[in-house]
């Protein structure tokens, strides 16, 4: 398999050459040598997990990792498990409409909006519960607007074998019905962060022919926009909010795509702060899962590395995912069953039952990889992962229950020093709501007046415990 | 519960005579299959490069519902990218773009003025503005200042395509009543309805030419514009694309499968798959009846590369690789839609075959009554069986499991097991694991009295269906999801009773049902709404 090389010439080539260019400096040159920027990382895996094997043993300080997330040993210090997270009652069976949609889909479009999905009749669940899509804007889009950090993506939606464009593929929305699609081509999104790269001379100096698309740009952004405002006036209040969304996602990639012409476009002498080196992937192949993911993690990292964003979602397939694992052996036999029906096996032994976890262990193992190459990263005294704070989430609890009261939740890093870490919380026997682990991120990322996030059946304030 | 004609009385003729009601559609941003399309007719080039353009979210099987169609970052970033691209193709053939406007003779300002006028029409679907063609001359003097006048149509084009009035159906002719109701879309509004209903893609010069002309007055003369439509060749994708995605067989190419348990399903035959359907639902409305009961019945197969081997049948291969049509041999008992291999595939798990799903989609898409959901407390658990047994007796276990399993998959396991002679690629099985197939079933609980009791085999489940009159409404409904993007409402039932009756008076011809969304009240009007 060839790496693949994306020169020079390649992204001048393409249609998609000439991204605004942004110094490449990494995050600490960016923003002043004495302060990090903190980032907020979204990663899921699907299909739950099985709670005998995922939680950790022992006390809150003194605890050993179980066989599930034995992977990450190496980063236990910088571990959260957060057990006991449920999800708020709309979400919830039987309360509140928390019966539209399914398990999956609600535990999708709920991970990060804590609300429940719209009711109506236009999408029928797996478990042919109907509902509409998420209701509300997701914590990522939230914090992308609150804090409106000054990097060249607001917020960054990444994908690996996502494929699905339902319900259960979504878990970012910029408002009720906006859900955010994940961008999932590698090369796409090396092109989208580090095309900007190409358009200086060696000089350092603005390429004209550049410097002129921008100002056409900037004269074609204007007249759009100016005629979106306009028809603003002439419709509904729905269709409006629809246009002000098509303007607010206008005024997100103005920036990087009509540049600054004039200023130069910097040389990038951030040491730490690279494109990676992709391999190819065919996206379509299951058996490619492994290299497409690195690809993205990679990219995902050097995204938040040299500051390009801050706010990151990272997806792997979909919810509810039938994806294959023949790349995987059990009793040296490859895992032939889908990801999906494996994890409704309730036996407690047999072929399934180790395919089940051997799945959910190869996913730790992305998650350790993805902490490793964060971790790697030097800031000051500490390092890229310490300032960021990973949120590992799925849509599902224990898997064969579809169980929504006990989320799989961990997080990793402590948003530099905000979030106290190498710790087991267990809030079992009074179970808290997601909406106040979405408040207590928030609060970590420096939006310290939010008292409130998702449907008002959770409860308020953040988990105090977590910055103790 | 249950929805107009299916489970619920459709209106009286004399209610819907008064009725001022409409249901509001979200203003519509064009699908990614529109937007090709669309530039296809506008440009003329190869508009591979749209395939950047994120798909579009599904909703109830469909990819156009309007309420979840917004543009989102990437969305936005696209579109600027792609419009350059596209902008700079088409540029290339700067003369039949524009119509050969002599520069030399006319001025180049009166030429873009001309472009601006000629081409806003078509790519806004209705006459410039002089707002508009300030706009695109804007546009153009900002490529055309420090560039040659080629750059300032390129220019222009890329303003156009970025604009909301390309991205967005907009229907905004003031009311003239403002107590009304209900306002009736004029006759560029209607163009647009027809050539996207048709075509997939935005009005013609002639289509624009009729509506200026004041030629889609009456719902006569708009049935048989669209009748005019429908003849062209470029509805035959549209059209098929309607049966791809109600089929879910869109989705073959986001479909995988175990590559040790089905080493045959490559990309070859996965793309021999998905030209499949849209080959056989061409060759039955153009060639043949036109009709549901055919497309639910018919044993052939349209093949072209692998695809032979799955149907176990010798084709000769066309010249141009384009599917060939060939009869199937009666003891697979194969019988339309249903039961070709890539419907099968997508109704199916990369591992096996799944008998819930190919039921639950006769019950949700043919018989419109999705089972209800699970009940909150059941193990959903999947039945523990012995390695080797059919899926007749691992689905025993939904009965076996008591009442709260049972009284849905009672619904769908009886129809769903009727295709177990067709594995998770389609191919026919005599056997399945090395046991006897009993594909004897039962459909319950229908609208349709008839429609109900014991069947043995696919062939007769799609006798069945062929001469249902609730499959027939069903059908209706479901094209009136996918025709008017969005999910049918209360004040609906009229054009959901209009639809379906004719549908039925037509004995299910396909084309008629198309043109019958024409003579809908849905079709013709919207709410007033106030800005």
């Amino acid at each position: 398999m060839n790496p693949l090389r994306f020169t020079r010439r390649n992204l001048l080539r393409g249609g998609l050459a000439a991204t605004a260019a942004i110094p490449l400096l990494n995050a600490r040159h960016a923003i002043g040598d004495n302060v990090s920027p903190t980032r907020f990382v979204v990663f899921t895996t699907p299909n739950g997990t099985r709670n005998s094997l995922f939680w950790p043993t022992g006390t809150e300080k003194s605890f050993t990792l179980n066989q599930i997330t034995k992977p990450l040993e190496a980063y236990k210090s910088k571990l959260t498990f957060l057990k006991g997270i449920k999800l708020n009652d709309s979400l919830q069976n039987g309360a509140l409409g928390g019966t539209l949609g399914s398990e999956h889909a609600r535990g999708t479009g709920g991970m990060l909006t804590a609300r429940p999905l719209n009711a109506g009749k236009d999408f029928v669940s797996f478990g042919n519960t109907t509902s509409g899509w998420g209701s509300g804007q997701s914590l990522d889009q939230y914090l992308a607007t609150k804090l409106a950090p000054p990097t060249k993506f607001k917020s960054l939606q990444l994908g690996v074998h996502v494929r699905d464009t339902e319900v259960r593929a979504r878990i970012s929305y910029t408002a009720s019905n906006q859900p955010v699609p994940p961008r999932e081509d590698p090369k796409d999104v090396f092109t989208t962060l580090f095309g900007g790269m190409t358009t200086t001379t060696p000089g350092g100096m603005t390429d004209p022919a550049l410097a002129r698309l921008w100002a056409q740009r900037k004269s074609v952004f204007d007249l759009s926009n100016g005629e979106t405002q306009r028809l603003m006036k002439l419709v509904g209040a729905e269709d409006r909010a629809k246009l002000d969304a098509h303007l607010t996602a206008m005024r997100d990639i103005e920036q990087r795509l009509v540049g600054t012409p004039g200023t130069s476009g910097g040389t990038g002498t951030g040491t730490t702060c690279s494109p990676p080196t992709l391999a190819a992937a065919d996206l379509g192949v299951d058996d490619q899962y492994l290299q497409a993911g690195k690809n993205q993690m990679d990219l995902a990292a050097a995204a938040l590395a040299c500051d390009q964003t801050r706010i990151l979602t990272f997806q792997w397939s979909y919810s509810e995912s039938e994806h294959l694992f023949q790349f995987l052996k059990v009793n040296n036999n490859a895992i032939s069953g889908n990801h999906h029906a494996i994890s409704h096996d309730f036996a407690s032994s047999g072929t399934n039952f180790l395919a089940y976890n051997a799945i959910q262990t190869w996913y730790a193992e992305q998650v350790a990889y993805f902490l490793g190459k964060l971790d790697s990263y030097q800031e000051g005294d500490r390092t890229l992962l310490d300032n960021t704070v990973v949120l590992w989430a799925t849509e599902i609890g224990e898997s064969t229950q579809h169980d929504l009261t006990m989320m799989p939740y961990v997080l990793a890093g402590s948003a530099g020093g905000a979030i106290s870490t190498g710790r087991y919380l267990d809030f079992s026997s009074a179970r808290k709501d997601n909406n106040q682990l979405l408040v207590s991120i928030a609060h970590a990322m420096g939006a310290a007046d939010l008292n409130s996030f998702g449907d008002p059946s959770g409860a308020t304030g953040p988990l105090s415990v977590l910055t103790a | 519960m249950g929805i107009p004609g299916i489970g619920q009385p459709l209106p009286s003729a004399e209610t819907c005579a008064k009725s001022q009601d409409v249901e509001r559609t979200p203003l519509r941003r064009l699908t990614r299959t529109e937007y090709t399309n669309s530039v296809r007719d506008l440009l003329n080039v190869d508009v591979s490069a749209t395939a950047d353009i994120p798909a579009d979210e599904v909703t109830n099987g469909f990819d156009n519902n309007a309420a979840v169609l917004t543009v989102s970052s990437l969305h936005a970033e696209k579109y600027v990218l792609v419009s350059e691209t596209l902008a700079k193709l088409a540029v290339k053939n700067l003369s039949t773009l524009t119509a050969g406007c002599d520069t030399a003779a006319k001025g180049e300002d009166a030429c873009a003025l001309a472009f601006a006028k000629s081409f806003g029409r078509r790519a806004f679907r209705r006459p410039t503005t002089a707002e508009d063609e300030r706009q695109l001359l804007a546009a153009y003097s900002a490529g055309r200042t420090g560039g040659s006048y080629a750059e300032g149509i390129e220019v222009m084009l890329r303003a156009a395509l970025q604009s909301s009035n390309f991205l967005y159906r907009l229907e905004l002719t003031p009311a003239t009543d403002a107590a009304a109701k209900r306002i009736p879309l004029n006759q560029f509004e209607l163009a647009s309805r027809l050539s996207y209903l048709a075509w997939g893609s935005g009005p013609d010069d002639a289509l624009l030419d009729a509506a200026a002309k004041g030629e889609l007055g009456t719902k006569d003369q708009v049935a048989a514009k669209a009748r005019q439509l429908l003849a062209a060749p470029k509805a035959r994708a549209a059209i098929g694309g309607f049966f791809e995605q109600w089929t879910s067989t869109r989705r073959l190419s986001i479909t995988t499968k175990n590559s040790a348990q089905f080493p045959a399903y490559t990309t070859e035959l996965r793309d021999a798959m998905a030209k499949e359907l849209p080959a056989f639902v061409n060759d039955v409305l153009w060639n043949g009846d036109g009709q549901l009961s055919t497309l639910l019945t018919s044993p052939v197969a349209f093949v072209s590369g692998p695809l032979a081997q799955v149907y176990g049948v010798q084709a000769p291969a066309s010249a141009d690789g384009s599917p060939v049509k060939v009869s199937l041999p009666a003891n697979q008992q194969r019988a339309g839609l249903l039961t070709q291999a890539g419907f099968l595939s997508v109704q199916g798990h990369p591992d096996q075959t799944s008998p819930v799903l190919r039921g639950k989609f006769v019950r949700a898409m043919l018989l419109c009554q999705p089972p209800p959901p699970p009940p909150a407390d059941v193990d959903i658990s999947l039945p523990t069986v012995d390695e080797g047994a059919t899926a007749r007796l691992r689905f025993a276990a939904h009965e076996s499991a008591g009442a709260s399993c049972a009284g849905c998959h009672k619904l769908m396991d009886p129809i769903g097991l009727t295709f177990e002679h067709y594995d998770a690629i389609g191919q026919y099985r005599e056997k399945d694991n090395g046991q006897a197939l009993d594909v004897s079933g039962e459909i319950l609980a229908t609208s349709d009295a008839s429609l109900s009791g014991a069947f043995n085999g696919p062939a007769e489940l799609a006798a069945k269906l062929a001469s249902s009159q609730q499959v027939r409404a069903c059908v209706a409904t479901q094209w009136f999801r996918f025709a008017s993007g969005r999910t049918e409402g209360g004040n609906d039932a009229c054009s959901l009773a209009t639809l379906q009756q004719a549908f039925d008076a037509a004995n299910g011809d396909i084309i008629d049902l198309i043109v019958a969304t024409t003579q809908t009240d849905a079709f013709w009007y919207r709410p007033q709404v106030t800005p």
